[in-house]
């Protein structure tokens, strides 16, 4: 009965993808090395990443694990990505809620080489599946007996009708994309403990039957350590042995061997001496990979590192374990005790695949009549007849067969008692602390000399303006509070002013204003307290300018761009004056021209990064932060058409040139002589800067009038042509009337809608799927305004209750319209928020002089609505939404969650009108505007204005395609668009250099059916937003923040947090100060897992 | 829900009584369940097991069925105290069972921190006793002699 092993057969094998399990472990067992896998699951991508690649790091043979959490688990995906977006902890990896992309990129972590398997736990894993499989994942586990039994109550009948259903089509989705799905019985475990040898095995090889007939080509069958060794390595002899004869030869199988799952020992020697043992034990019964458990198992989830040192000891423990054939009880009892189980589990398997041809039916119909029954096992579907006990001697035996086909055994012994039972369930833990009490286990051999722990982590900032300020101040906060194991020294390199950067340098025009009022401005991640500011606890941007300038301060005001430049550098100063003794911080006035990274150990996470300086010197840093903000980018093929144009036609007395988009403060705007024509392209923050610039900036002014504002000019200004898309300037920004503090509580787009929606549906589509709701919330807003002026307070809050309920399963615009209909207000609700970006629509204007009419009649009607506030004025009110639900669009659209083609037209579209709405200028800007379209220096060109160069002129020109006789000849171009992130045109070395060693790529939204959407943007991972690489792997040692990360994320162009609740840019911040202390070593655990299933 | 463990009692108690052994709605494991039912069969009462992840709805039609002399919630996967609230409310909600003892025990939540809050949660909720972490079984059997009325167990088992 004893065969000879079976030999490893390698007939010319196809060629598998790489990180095919299967493949991988079979090549692993001809090096004479067991593959050893961590069970390890954290919430964070980003930890689970970091765990992910921390395994696949080790020099030893390892497979990755993500092991999901348990609302996965059950299927309430709804219930895990609620969790996920309120930051609530979960017990594993919820890849459902997360999507395949963000799962592409944490198993991309693992490498090409080393093969992630899912582990999960689920009766109807295909939500799973289908999310394994599009994220590119083949291998996974369990089993339609072992996951649904021991469990919880969902039928075995409907648990195997979803197995078959999810292995045929993980098998099938697997072999199209080229790949080879890899299913793991988990039926050696079972309940974990008190279950004999036997029906362990017989329930592996039935569901690797099981997997097989439906389609899968490699398998693995699984078995848990018991109680005894002996008995142990019979199991595994069987194992191997019954799967050759049941499972057709063509099927890829090896063996798993699971570390003990019961009651773990309590003591680390005693955990650490059953893991080794367990080791033993798979070496010597042939298993060819090993899952270990961690020496806290008995105590708390364990931490990556515990995983890790549990992976060390395990494979050490096998290299140094007698072979297979060797047997702790010599070699009769070997064969006795492989005999018995062989006998057995060949009887049960024979039993139940003679109940029908259909094996699901087969199980059902087994466990129905009690020929397969586990013992102990309180699920409805199992019997429960039989009973099973702990022997004198350690092994595990029947004690009642219930129904069970076994006719050869008869060991009947007296009950077990409540008592016996316990005994039994502790008896290996017990017996294991004892022994290694008194006899310690070996340490494994060291394999890396830990970093020494008063070495500094040294980090780079690499731009030292806002999101570089947050980060700083963040991790400056975290230090105080408890200082990280090992100092931390910051590099903080800005060729600008640390603090201000390169955008809000504080030598830059007096007249370039912000448009948050500075009381809604704040760099520090608290409010100002009694003691000295500090990271924290500082003032608001509006209390520090009322301290530093009690004269011309306005904090409920619009401050100067350069005032914030000035709060910025002094929060840097604070910053450095108030460090703790853990941090130090170097500012480096230098540009990063270079990086690239010392690999001593081959692993592309391995050594430090080098930064060239452009000032000559090499910056040797642990960790790098890119926050390099506004790009400056190679001027496309278009631009440099007008820059030859210009070049040709200039002359010294009529100087012709183009000038392009960035930063207002870095434009040549002096170079424009007076009474030049100059284009404008386009209507927007900067547009508004160079307008004051070409006119307060040359010594005109604004004076009250008798109807507005009049502007009085200098004789110095240019004639201003200005030209945009929908041919009106931004909306104005409603009168502020919420507090500082004030946040919006959405009704209808909620963040839990969004995030179920995106969990159902994702990639979604934003203009059918999620724009309605958005819309629907607008609307509500806007009717329960309207409502307000007119009945009060408590009317409105009765339309906001019933259209809420009226509308919570279908953002229906005409049932709100009907609702609000009943209170005798304006009922119409807004039909899109185009409307109000775009008012004039295809509307056609006889002359100039008629559109300037029309839109200064818009504008004033705009202002108009604007003094009504942004909590009283219906129209600001609702467009205030737009901004106050900013984060729950990004949680809908960052790192994937629309289709390639809605994501084009979500930036393209949705995005400028959203800004159009929402970011718009004070009122003081839109008076201004005003008077000098009045005062006849600002000619706006019209709706759909077309810039161009005309060569019979020899100058450019502007026309509007919607106003007769708007065509006029310029002098100078200047674009004042912000220009996008692109990073193929980055200018900036660094960024180029980076692009082109694969370090970073640009995130492409692409489906699978081919559809794609390169959007330029620099791919990273959710928080703490490492980026990707050319290859796919995430460089767990770089962070990115802000603008290089726009299109992957949405709306970066943000440079300072609010007061009050943090908000995401204080929260983002946060994040990468957390993973940065944590790198320098906190102690605290950086990782959670799921604890296994039912056992213990 | 499933047979009873089936070992002869080792003595028979006076009274006897009829215990509805449950856990909560998101709790898997079972070796406790187990446990205590070969416990309590041991010293005479009759136990009706109701297995993992019990919804509160099945708690409450059982005991509507069974009227039990005790209900007993057992629950280790640290969800205990919110699991353990929501079953004694819906106990408590329905006419026929709210005025059913019930006690509670196991690791009802993920640390130490707030036992006293939970447990004061749970007396409030309906629970006439919470046993903390580590209690001996034994505290359940003078919980079932303390019992008032008449015995029940032998009658219904």
């Amino acid at each position: 009965m004893y065969r000879a092993g079976r030999g490893l057969t390698t007939s010319a094998p196809p060629p598998f993808a790489p990180g095919d399990l299967g493949a991988f472990v079979q090549e692993s067992a001809e090096a004479g090395e067991l593959v050893v896998q961590p069970r390890m699951g954290m919430v964070g991508p980003e930890e689970m990443a970091g765990g992910v690649a921390a395994v696949a790091a080790l020099p030893e043979r390892t497979v990755a694990t993500l092991t999901i959490d348990s609302y996965t688990r059950v299927g309430d995906h709804a219930a895990a990505t609620a969790a996920l977006r309120a930051g609530l902890p979960l017990n594993g990896f919820p890849l459902v809620s997360h999507g395949p992309k963000t799962t592409a990129r944490v198993a991309a972590a693992a490498g090409r080489a080393t093969p992630v398997q899912v582990r999960h736990g689920s009766a109807d894993p295909m939500a799973i599946f289908r999310t394994m499989a599009a994220a590119g994942l083949a291998a996974s586990e369990g089993g339609p007996v072992s996951y649904c039994l021991p469990y919880g109550r969902t039928p075995l009948a409907e648990s195997v009708a979803a197995w078959r259903d999810s292995v045929q089509f993980l098998t099938e989705e697997s072999r199209a994309h080229g790949r080879r799905a890899h299913l793991e019985s988990f039926g050696g475990c079972l309940l974990g403990q008190l279950c004999p040898p036997s029906l362990l095995v017989a329930v592996s090889v039935l569901e690797c039957l099981f997997f097989v007939a439906n389609g899968a080509t490699s398998v693995s069958l699984s078995y848990a350590q018991q109680t005894h060794p002996g008995q142990d390595t019979g199991a595994l002899t069987a194992l191997r042995l019954l799967a050759d004869e049941f499972l057709p030869p063509s099927v890829d199988r090896h063996i798993v061997l699971y570390t003990y799952m019961g009651v773990y020992p309590r003591t680390v020697p005693g955990a650490r001496l059953l893991l080794r043992r367990s080791a033993e034990l798979a070496v010597r019964g042939g298993a060819q990979r090993l899952i270990v458990k961690t020496e806290t198992e008995a105590h708390r989830i364990p931490t990556v590192a515990e995983n890790l040192t549990a992976l060390r000891i395990a494979a050490d423990a096998a290299r140094t374990a007698p072979r297979r054939g060797s047997h702790p009880g010599g070699r009769s009892a070997a064969e006795a005790d492989a005999e018995e189980t062989l006998a057995e589990a060949r009887t049960l398997v024979t039993a139940v695949l003679a109940l029908s041809d259909d094996l699901g039916v087969a199980l059902l119909k087994a466990f129905d009549r009690g020929l397969l029954d586990v013992p102990f096992c309180l699920h409805p579907d199992n019997r429960g007849a039989v009973r099973s006990t702990v022997a004198p001697d350690g092994r595990l035996q029947w004690t009642d067969l219930g129904a069970l086909p076994l006719l050869t055994t008869s060991r009947r012994t007296i009950p077990m008692t409540s008592r016996q039972l316990s005994g039994m369930l502790g008896r290996v833990a017990r017996e294991h602390d004892q022994a290694a009490a008194a006899n310690p286990p070996p340490e494994p051999a060291p394999r890396d000399a830990p970093a020494s722990s008063d070495e500094p982590l040294r980090i780079a900032f690499v731009g030292m303006g806002p999101r570089g300020l947050s980060v700083l101040e963040r991790l400056a906060a975290r230090c105080a509070e408890g200082p990280p194991a090992r100092p931390v020294e910051v590099f903080a390199v800005d060729p600008y002013e640390a603090g201000a950067g390169r955008i809000w340098r504080t030598d830059q025009s007096p007249w370039f204003l912000m448009n948050t009022p500075a009381q809604e401005i704040t760099m520090f991640s608290g409010p100002a307290d009694t003691g000295p500011h500090r990271p924290g606890a500082g003032p608001t941007l509006g209390e520090w300018w009322a301290q530093d300038d009690p004269a011309g301060a306005e904090p409920e005001g619009y401050a100067p761009r350069a005032v914030y430049g000035r709060y910025l550098t002094y929060v840097m100063r604070r910053i450095e004056e108030t460090l703790p003794s853990s941090l130090t911080v170097h500012r480096v006035p230098a540009r990063v021209i270079c990086a690239d990274r010392a690999r001593p150990g081959g692993g592309q996470d391995g050594g430090a990064h080098r930064l060239r300086l452009d000032r000559g010197d090499v910056l040797t840093v642990d960790r790098v932060l890119l926050a390099t903000g506004h790009p400056v980018n190679e001027p496309d093929e278009g631009q440099l058409a007008w820059n030859r144009f210009a070049r040709e036609h200039s002359t010294p007395t009529r100087p012709v040139r183009h000038i392009a988009g960035g930063s207002a403060n870095e434009m040549p705007l002096a170079a424009i002589p007076a009474g030049a024509s100059v284009g404008i392209l386009g209507m927007g923050l900067t547009f508004y800067d160079i307008l004051t610039e070409l006119t307060l900036g040359r010594g005109g002014s604004f004076a009250e009038g008798c109807d507005g504002l009049l502007y009085l000019p200098s004789g110095k200004e240019p004639r201003i042509l200005a030209g945009s898309r929908g041919g009106v300037p931004l909306l104005t920004r409603g009168a502020n009337q919420k507090g500082p503090d004030h946040r919006y509580r959405a009704r209808l787009f909620t963040a839990e809608r969004m995030a179920a929606l995106r969990a159902e549906g994702a990639p979604l589509d934003f203009e059918t799927s999620v724009l309605p709701w958005l819309l629907a919330e607008v609307n509500l807003v806007l009717l329960a305004t309207r409502i307000r002026q007119v009945h009060g307070p408590e009317a409105a809050a009765d339309f906001t209750e019933r259209g809420a309920q009226a509308l919570a399963d279908r953002p229906d615009p005409l049932l709100l319209e009907r609702l609000a209909a009943g209170y005798r207000v304006d009922s119409r609700p807004l039909g899109g928020i185009e409307s109000l970006a775009r008012p004039f629509g295809g509307r056609r204007f006889g002359s100039p002089a008629e559109y300037h009419k029309v839109l200064t009649e818009w504008l004033r009607a705009d202002l108009f609505e604007a003094r009504l506030g942004n909590v009283d004025g219906p129209l600001k009110a609702a467009a205030d939404v737009l901004r106050d639900v900013r984060q729950t669009i990004r949680t809908v659209v960052d790192f994937g969650g629309l289709t390639p083609a809605s994501h084009r037209w979500f930036l393209a579209e949705f995005g400028p009108v959203a800004a159009m709405v929402s970011t718009g200028p004070p009122q003081l800007r839109s008076e201004q505007f005003l008077a000098l379209l009045a005062a006849g220096v600002l000619e706006p060109v019209g709706p759909g204005a077309r810039f161009g160069a005309d060569p019979v002129e020899g100058r450019f020109s502007v026309e509007s395609t919607q106003v007769e006789n708007s065509w006029v000849p310029l002098d100078f171009v200047v674009d004042a668009r912000v220009p996008g992130t692109d990073l193929e045109a980055d200018r900036d070395p660094l960024i180029r250099g980076l692009m082109a060693d694969g370090e970073i790529r640009t995130f492409t939204n692409a489906l699978d059916g081919g559809e794609e959407f390169a959007t330029g943007g620099l791919d990273c991972t959710d928080s703490p937003f490492h980026p990707v690489r050319a290859d796919g792997s995430v460089d767990t040692t770089t962070h990115v923040l802000g603008i290089p990360s726009e299109y992957t994320r949405w709306f970066t162009q943000v440079g300072s947090g609010r007061p009050g609740p943090w908000g995401s840019f204080t929260r983002d911040a946060d994040d990468i100060a957390e993973a940065l202390v944590g790198a320098a070593g906190t102690g605290r655990p950086v990782a959670d897992r799921v604890v296994a299933g039912s056992a213990g | 829900m499933t047979p009873s463990a089936r070992p002869q009692p080792l003595r028979s108690p006076e009274p006897s009584r009829r215990v509805l052994l449950t856990t909560g709605s998101s709790d898997a494991h079972t070796w406790n369940l187990v446990h205590l039912q070969l416990f309590l069969e041991e010293h005479g009462h009759s136990v009706l097991n109701l297995g993992p992840c019990v919804p509160e709805q099945l708690l409450v039609d059982t005991a509507r069925m069974t009227s039990p002399d005790l209900v007993v919630l057992s629950s280790v996967n640290g969800h205990g105290h919110q699991d353990g609230l929501r079953a004694a409310r819906a106990l408590r909600a329905d006419r026929k069972t709210r005025s059913v003892p019930m006690v509670i025990g196991g690791l009802l939540g993920i640390s130490p921190e707030g036992a006293a809050t939970r447990t004061a949660e749970l007396l409030d909720a309906g629970y006439d006793e919470v046993y903390a972490d580590g209690t001996p079984p034994t505290a359940l059997l003078r919980r079932l002699a303390d019992l008032g009325g008449a015995c029940t167990g032998r009658a219904a088992a």
